[in-house]
């Protein structure tokens, strides 16, 4: 959003300074889920064409665990002084432990922080980290805060998609849990360039979460809960992806003055390939430099942009200096998101 | 198992014909994924525009004026960008013109129209009238049938006869003209698309002015 008054004085800049990530648990082979496949028909899927390998969250691991065990190579960098001195945190977890309670003040005392601000924001699906950074930096700009974290978990895949029945269905592969964090500050060392967020309202309301049955998922009973689209909105979705992305990207790329298949890097959310192929294709980028963590780590939904940032950044193709975009959409294509930075947390 | 009440593809010995897909040799559940990796962000320009040349557009002006108007090969002199100076030959209904993206070119067009179907085909050449090769395929609709609300939907179709990569009566080409028609394939779908956007703009205009989409000169 640009400021409403031309005259007064320009923002101040604020920087991602790092990104860190956790998966959880050992690797899970795809040879789980074929075991369980109805039909060989179904593995064939191409929407959704199954990773290598996924992780999936424990049993007994909570989201707070997860924000914590992705946190700690951040606070080993940085030191436990600078994130216990954080003064905005906001989280996103894909499926809340505890529905009625965000997890942000957990993970304040967990980390032994006092944050003047927490938010526990449960939009922005697939595009939460852009969407955190939009809000971390307005808070930033507009206060006297100067230092954000913000962090994804994205743990609904072995809860949700191991179940006895779920399991069996084409889509049970794809998703991998994981956890990503950013830290921002006030600063102009890594600037962010540039944020869109859109909300898509005609797009809402096209995702179910269902039992597969009539009980409500809080009422006692039979039916497996499970994030559903009927067979018509997968495509609807589909297209709507397809389109969305690049949008917010080229949008990002056009008011900071660069050209789509100039950008040093583009990290995405990564529901399947598909989708890869089709984005970095519309910004007229070479597959290598859209990297991913799909074959590795499945459809990470909100935390695929930071983990993909952080396996990037460990391994040393992200030059500072460079121009990082990430861009994502959420849900059926209710809300879409990109952001542009000016690289400079290699690791 | 047979469902249908012809004998569909009867006269071809195999079942399954290679490249045919349908609902009996590949059901949803296969076909679906098919479908999906044919859709793109963007799709290659040669990918949409290889063969053929399609464009098409909304007119808010009566679908029966706008082909009236179309019909009328003095109706080129108005919405495309570079023919002029249309006369009649002494051939009927061949007519001359000058395109003038090819310097003094001159151009040769024949419409041939069904008033029935409402399509009109202009089948031009560059440098000579006996072998009108390059053909212009458009149909106008009534909006009101295909998109439920007033005025005309036209579609305008070119194939790349293979005459456009290579003239074949070189002899009858003005002598150093630097240019040959098939050289703007590459631009012909932005090229029909202004020319297009000029169609409308002008049909629209009258018709919202009460003035006769087909002009009273070309009466």
């Amino acid at each position: 959003m640009p400021a409403t008054d031309p005259d007064a004085s320009p923002l101040p800049t604020v920087s991602l300074v790092d990104v860190s990530s956790y998966l959880p648990g050992a690797p899970v082979e795809t040879e789980y889920f074929t075991q369980f496949a109805r039909s060989d028909r179904m593995a064939k899927n191409v929407m959704f064409r199954a990773p290598r390998g996924r992780h999936h969250v424990g049993r007994d691991e909570t989201a707070v665990d997860m924000i914590e065990r992705a946190v700690e190579p951040l606070r080993q960098r940085r030191g436990t002084q600078e994130l216990s001195s954080v003064d905005v945190l906001i989280t996103h977890t894909q499926l809340p432990d505890n529905p009625v309670l965000g997890s942000g003040p957990e993970v304040a005392r967990r980390l032994g922080m006092r944050p003047r601000v927490v938010y526990d924001i449960h939009n922005g699906g697939c595009a939460a980290f852009v969407h955190m950074m939009a809000l971390a930096r307005m808070i930033l700009q507009t206060t006297d805060a100067r230092t954000a974290l913000i962090a994804v978990a994205q743990n609904c895949a072995g809860p949700v998609f191991t179940q006895t029945e779920i399991r069996k269905l084409a889509q049970a592969p794809v998703p991998g849990d994981g956890c990503g964090v950013g830290l921002l500050v006030k600063d102009d060392s890594a600037p962010i360039l540039d944020i869109e967020c859109r909300t898509y309202p005609e797009f809402a309301g096209d995702m179910d979460f269902t039992t597969n049955g009539e009980r409500k998922y809080w009422e006692p009973g039979p039916g497996q809960a499970c994030v559903s689209f009927t067979e018509s909105k997968v495509t609807k979705v589909f297209a709507r992806g397809n389109r969305l992305v690049p949008e917010v990207a080229l949008a990002v790329c056009d008011r900071i003055g660069v050209k789509g298949r100039d950008i040093d890097t583009f990290v995405t959310n990564q529901p399947n390939r598909l989708f890869l192929r089709n984005w970095h294709d519309a910004l007229e980028l070479p597959a290598e430099r859209h990297p991913d963590t799909f074959d590795r780590c499945g459809n990470l939904f909100a935390a695929g942009i930071p983990v993909t940032l952080d396996v990037e950044n460990q391994a040393g193709r992200l030059r500072n200096g460079s121009v990082v975009l990430m861009s994502a959409f959420a849900h059926a294509g209710d809300f879409a998101a990109a952001a542009a930075v000016r690289w400079g947390a290699a690791g | 198992m047979t469902t249908s009440a012809l004998p569909a593809l009867s006269d071809i010995p195999e079942d399954v014909v290679p490249g045919v897909l349908r609902i009996e040799n590949s059901d949803k559940d296969e076909t679906t994924p098919i479908i999906m990796d044919m859709l793109r962000s963007v799709y290659p320009h040669d990918q949409i525009f290889g063969e053929f040349c399609p464009v098409q557009g909304y007119v808010a002006a009566p679908p029966r004026e706008v082909y009236e108007y179309l019909a009328d090969t003095r109706s080129l002199e108005e919405w495309t960008y570079s023919l002029r100076g249309f006369t009649e030959t002494e051939e009927p209904g061949l007519w001359l013109a000058y395109d003038r993206l090819g310097d003094a070119t001159k151009i040769y067009t024949r419409t041939v129209a069904n008033p029935d179907a409402m399509t009109v085909d202009y089948h031009c050449a560059w440098d000579q009238g006996r072998h009108l090769w390059m053909v212009y395929l458009m149909r106008v609709v009534d909006a009101q049938v295909v998109l439920h609300k007033p005025g005309s939907v036209v579609l305008w179709t070119n194939c790349r006869h293979p005459f456009y990569d290579e003239n074949p009566y070189p002899e009858t080409a003005p002598a150093g003209r630097p240019v040959w028609v098939g050289d703007f394939w590459e631009m012909f779908s932005a090229g029909h698309q202004l020319e297009l956007d000029n169609l409308k703009a002008i049909c629209e205009y009258r018709a919202a002015h009460g003035l006769p989409i087909k002009p009273d000169w070309m009466k």
